[in-house]
């Protein structure tokens, strides 16, 4: 009786040995939300491109990391960061002190521009009183929801669950404004045929304009998984030495 | 845990089971007024008539609500002839698209039940009515409507019951009901326990009171159905 019992738990001892070195193995789980071309968005093939997912994908080759990056959603993804459902996060994340809080970022590796999207040839005074009565779209729980609704709080403000949807209800007629990513509205609304009567509007936005629009953009981890901070970092080091990073900027953004 | 947001909270939580209730009665009391005679004409001696309420209800009973709402709302919106069209004004706001997808689902469904509980009316009931030289409109007004009313009601409780969660749908195109607020919670201050199951107990607390009230109305009113099963 005894030694069946042994080679039991050697048995036992042996899986358990195997499954903790396949968990290790496993890849690192990198969740995006990919309704916002062109930084991450999904082709006709069911594939993620973008910047932000060539820019990832070289961030884990440089830093030899086994990544796996899928499509979330929006609104599960920094709650699933917190949980640990997700290792880490690329989705053109503005850094801001409240995000700060709850989860980890690596070193900054953008600063994007902010603008407004509107309709050719409408005159709009960029004031609370002179935004008032007029519907402004944005996707909830982003630093341009934040920004609008702490300076415009007299306007009609919109807010919906993709980086998409705004961009319907502007060509529907349903909202006069939508605020944005410069590059994201150029590259998925005014280069495409719905977009072809609207036009960037008011100032140009960034981080030293309000605090709401954050630091820049990063790649957001885990607060607890300080390790892959620095793996992280290392591998956003790299590619910004070795050109890849420019020439990702250069490919996207070029003119 | 971080039930001090919730707390921070209650009052948009509150807002939010106004527009739920809101959406809930409004759906349910258009829509019982349109099945009753879509319900008769379901069982109507003319093809043509009883093939045109299938059609319906099948094709309502037979799609998802969140595609119906979806199509209602961006898909109209997509065609310039609707968008500069007199009833724009109406289908541009969520309120109006929203209460039209619940209205034209949930009526289907009540129609389906209503029609079905006219079908187990005892043909002796019927008959009884003719025999006292009622006209058809007084047989309907005095004994099939209510007979088909009261038949209907468990069923028709559950589909109450249904619409009332059905609600939850309007948070996709802005409405800010008890999941659309719980989701702004979620987005906000990224926790989704605290946010999601306070958005449950509310619907768990509405679903008790509207069962509750239901069962006095059954007592009330189809009562008379009991002694015969019991």
């Amino acid at each position: 009786m005894r030694l069946p019992m042994t080679s039991l738990f050697a048995a036992l001892a042996v899986s358990g040995a195997l499954i903790t070195s396949m968990a290790a193995a496993e890849p690192l789980k990198i969740a995006t939300d990919a309704t916002f071309p062109p930084f991450e968005s999904v082709d006709s093939s069911g594939k993620l491109v973008g910047y932000d997912v060539e820019l990832m994908q070289a961030v884990c080759d440089a830093a030899k990391l086994d990544c796996d990056i899928a499509n979330a959603a929006w609104d599960g993804m920094i709650p699933g960061l917190i949980d640990g459902k997700y290792d880490a996060l690329i989705s053109q994340l503005t850094v801001t002190e409240k995000r700060r809080k709850v989860i980890a970022f690596s070193d900054i590796y953008d600063h994007p521009i902010f603008r407004f999207v509107g309709k050719k040839g409408t005159d709009y005074t960029f004031t609370d009183e002179g935004l008032k009565g007029k519907t402004i779209a944005v996707q909830t729980g982003t630093p341009m929801d934040a920004y609008v609704t702490a300076h415009y709080p007299q306007a009609t403000i919109k807010r919906y669950d993709s980086g998409s949807a705004p961009y319907l209800e502007l060509a529907a007629g349903r909202a006069d404004l939508h605020l944005s990513y410069q590059a994201q509205i150029t590259h998925s609304f005014l280069k495409g045929d719905s977009g072809k009567d609207y036009e960037l509007v008011g100032p140009a936005l960034t981080g030293k304009d309000a605090p709401e629009f954050g630091e820049g953009v990063a790649i957001a981890i885990n607060k607890r998984n300080t390790k892959l901070v620095e793996q992280i970092n290392q591998g956003l080091a790299t590619i910004r030495d070795n050109g890849t990073l420019k020439a990702l900027n250069d490919k996207y953004f070029g003119e | 845990m971080n039930w001090d947001i919730i707390a921070d909270n209650l009052p948009r939580y509150l807002e939010g089971t106004k527009l739920t209730l809101l959406l809930t009665f409004a759906s349910l009391g258009i829509s019982f007024f349109l099945a009753l005679p879509l319900a008769f004409l379901r069982n109507s001696n003319n093809r043509v008539v009883q093939y045109t309420v299938l059609a319906y209800t099948l094709v309502f009973r037979g799609t998802p609500l969140l595609i119906q709402l979806f199509l209602i709302y961006f898909g109209l919106a997509q065609f310039s002839l609707i968008r500069d069209s007199v009833i724009w004004p109406w289908l541009s706001s969520p309120m109006v698209c929203v209460l039209a997808a619940f209205v034209l689902n949930t009526a289907a469904y009540t129609t389906e039940i209503f029609a079905g509980g006219l079908r187990t009316i005892p043909v002796g009931e019927i008959e009884a009515a003719r025999a006292y030289g009622m006209s058809g409109w007084t047989q309907a007004r005095r004994i099939l409507i209510p007979a088909m009313l009261t038949r209907s009601l468990p069923l028709y409780g559950n589909e109450m019951i249904m619409m009332l969660h059905a609600t939850s749908l309007a948070s996709t195109v802005t409405l800010l009901e008890v999941t659309g607020v719980a989701r702004q919670i979620s987005l906000n201050d990224y926790i989704q326990f605290e946010p999601y199951m306070t958005a449950a107990a509310i619907y768990l607390t509405l679903t008790f009171v509207l069962v509750s009230g239901f069962q006095l109305v059954q007592k009330r009113w189809a009562g008379y159905l009991q002694s015969r099963i019991g």
